[in-house]
């Protein structure tokens, strides 16, 4: 069952999201010209399937290259994520890059709409060897970080944890869902318990069943880490920007 | 962000009425003191305490005292959200948001140091020799101090954690450019060893230079020691010459520090001693001859003497005996049956 907005699209004629696969150049000078013509200026964002343009972000391509495709060995396969991969090569397994960037956009696009209804984004990552990028991602798009030891009830217990009423993150980012090699990062299951929505890079290890925009790719390689934070940093400020001149004009 | 208002008025409200509390207390004291309360001053209400409330506890933190109600009650961290309940900080939800600012800071700058030397190495260049971070005098904060600078309680990994980081910093070749970062979490070594200040010596009548320590203490015995400069070796105990001590030991006791800084034949001592026993006695001129001639030598043998432990009292006193036992340690013949 596909989404709504993706629904309409079809109807439409023109795949907004899908359009990718290796010639998805093309499509996005297309697709602005096609969105200022339906859409007049403050119609209501979430009608439109691709509001904030997050399509034209980035191409299959640069999943490629910024080797997203990879994923683990063979044998620690999590069957939960055989619908993502395309297949094996040496024993390792490989992500279907056009499944991975329908996902990705759905989850750009999801961040943008949270950025602009000014929610609170939070990045999550356990991989030391990226802390210091995501935090810094966190920091520029003016949104928060968590990299750190996972203190149990900071979501479910928050009040007691920082002394006040405290207002949760409104999306949780995961760059990796795992904690360790062994088991889940608690805040995925906690950010379910809250009725956080969630966004998670899920690798071939990892179970993508309580993360609510799984995408599937490589979570452990910088290059690639520094791509997803430029994306959703990107998306982060196109949201922001839309909200500016929204608060601008009322 | 009501609740925390609330909160946050009824701190201050209680802030006040502990400030007004202390200063109505502070007047109270200066009277009792027969002293103007305008200019009593925070340390002359330690003494106050200390001369009204008397305490012999051992630990300081557990007598008495009277402090502003700032150094009593521990700071306390100001809003940390807007009206949207959108934290101020980045890293609010690690809810140490202050430390791990400070490994965040760290890591950045370890970042950029190596990209800079990446580029020297480039370039070719020499790296400047002026560039040179001296940390000798300097020690890392203590795990208490950098709780109080972050207002954040850290566990003891954590604080581990930070020497290591910072320590990484340090070790890097380019580390000076990150001075005023660094210099922020270290503390100076204040010199202990020579902060009392070592006396001029006065003039007789002959233009002989002197020096006289009173209180020279050992044991039971107490006294004070004379040193004149330019001298013979001439030594006088209680009138007699180095032989008022019998056995040999006491007499080299007495001229150890003399040899030690080889002026033995270059200054006259002269010592008045009473009290204790021979032993005693000898410590006590010792340490008292030790600390005269502090006015006649130069840094160096000062560090010297400091090192061979003459400048050093010896605070031992006789332990008193216990009863069901014959000594203050000894107990009687053990006997199975």
């Amino acid at each position: 069952m596909l989404p709504r907005y993706l629904r309409n699209s079809i109807k439409n004629g023109g795949l907004y999201l899908r359009n990718n696969s290796t010639v998805a150049q093309t499509v996005p000078q297309k697709e602005p010209e096609n969105t200022q013509e339906s859409v007049p200026k403050r119609s209501n964002p979430l009608e439109h399937p691709d509001y904030f343009h997050v399509h034209n972000l980035f191409t299959v391509k640069d999943l490629f290259d910024a080797r997203v495709h990879f994923g683990h060995k063979e044998g620690s396969l999590n069957e939960y994520m055989t619908p993502y991969l395309y297949g094996s090569r040496l024993g390792h397994l490989i992500f279907d890059l056009d499944i991975t960037a329908d996902h990705l956009r759905k989850a750009l696009n999801f961040t943008a709409h949270i950025a602009y209804r000014g929610g609170i984004i939070c990045f999550f990552n356990r991989n030391a060897l990226n802390a210091h990028l995501v935090e810094r991602t966190a920091q520029e798009c003016g949104e928060y970080a968590h990299t750190r030891f996972w203190r149990g009830g900071i979501f479910t217990n928050a009040n007691h944890q920082f002394g006040a009423i405290t207002r949760l993150p409104d999306l949780c980012i995961f760059l990796n869902t795992q904690n360790n090699i062994l088991s889940q990062h608690t805040a995925v299951r906690d950010s379910a318990k809250m009725l956080i929505p969630t966004i998670g890079i899920v690798d071939s290890n990892c179970n993508p069943n309580l993360v609510t925009y799984p995408v599937p790719g490589n979570d452990d390689t910088p290059c690639a880490i520094e791509l997803y934070c430029k994306l959703f940093k990107a998306a982060i400020l196109r949201g922001k920007e839309e909200r500016m001149k929204l608060l601008q004009e009322s | 962000m009501r609740a925390y208002l609330e909160r946050a008025k009824e701190h201050d409200e209680f802030m006040k009425k502990q400030q007004f509390e202390y200063n109505i207390g502070k007047r109270h004291l200066a009277n009792m003191m027969g002293e103007d309360p305008e200019t009593f001053t925070q340390k002359d209400v330690d003494r106050a305490i200390e001369y009204l409330f008397p305490s012999g506890i051992y630990d300081p933190a557990a007598r008495p005292l009277m402090k502003p109600p700032e150094e009593v009650f521990p700071a306390r961290k100001a809003a940390e959200f807007d009206e949207a309940g959108r934290p101020h900080h980045y890293l609010f939800y690690t809810g140490k948001p202050n430390f791990f600012k400070l490994l965040y800071d760290a890591a950045e700058n370890i970042q950029l140091l190596q990209q800079f030397e990446d580029k020297v190495i480039r370039k070719k260049a020499t790296p400047d020799p002026n560039g040179k971070l001296d940390l000798n005098a300097t020690f890392w904060l203590t795990k208490d101090q950098l709780e109080q600078l972050l207002v954040e309680k850290l566990t003891d990994l954590e604080y581990d954690n930070f020497k290591l980081v910072m320590e990484r910093l340090v070790s890097l070749p380019y580390s000076y450019r990150c001075k005023d970062f660094i210099e922020k979490f270290r503390k100076s070594l204040t010199s202990q060893k020579f902060a009392l200040e070592i006396p001029k010596p006065s003039y007789d009548d002959q233009g002989r230079a002197f020096v006289t320590t009173y209180e020279c203490l050992r044991k039971k015995a107490r006294g004070d020691v004379t040193i004149r400069s330019p001298g013979t070796g001439l030594i006088t105990i209680n009138g007699k010459d180095l032989t008022y001590f019998e056995d040999t030991q006491s007499r080299e006791q007495v001229i150890f520090p003399l040899i030690f800084t080889g002026l033995e034949n270059k200054v006259d001592v002269e010592c008045n001693i009473e009290g204790g026993g021979p032993s005693g006695q000898a410590g006590a001129i010792r340490w008292g001859i030790a600390w005269g001639l502090r006015s006649f030598v130069d840094k160096d043998m000062l560090e010297a003497m400091q090192v061979a432990g003459l400048l050093t009292r010896d605070h031992r006193r006789r332990e008193r005996k216990k009863p069901g036992q014959p000594g203050a340690r000894k107990k009687p013949t053990w006997k199975r049956r």
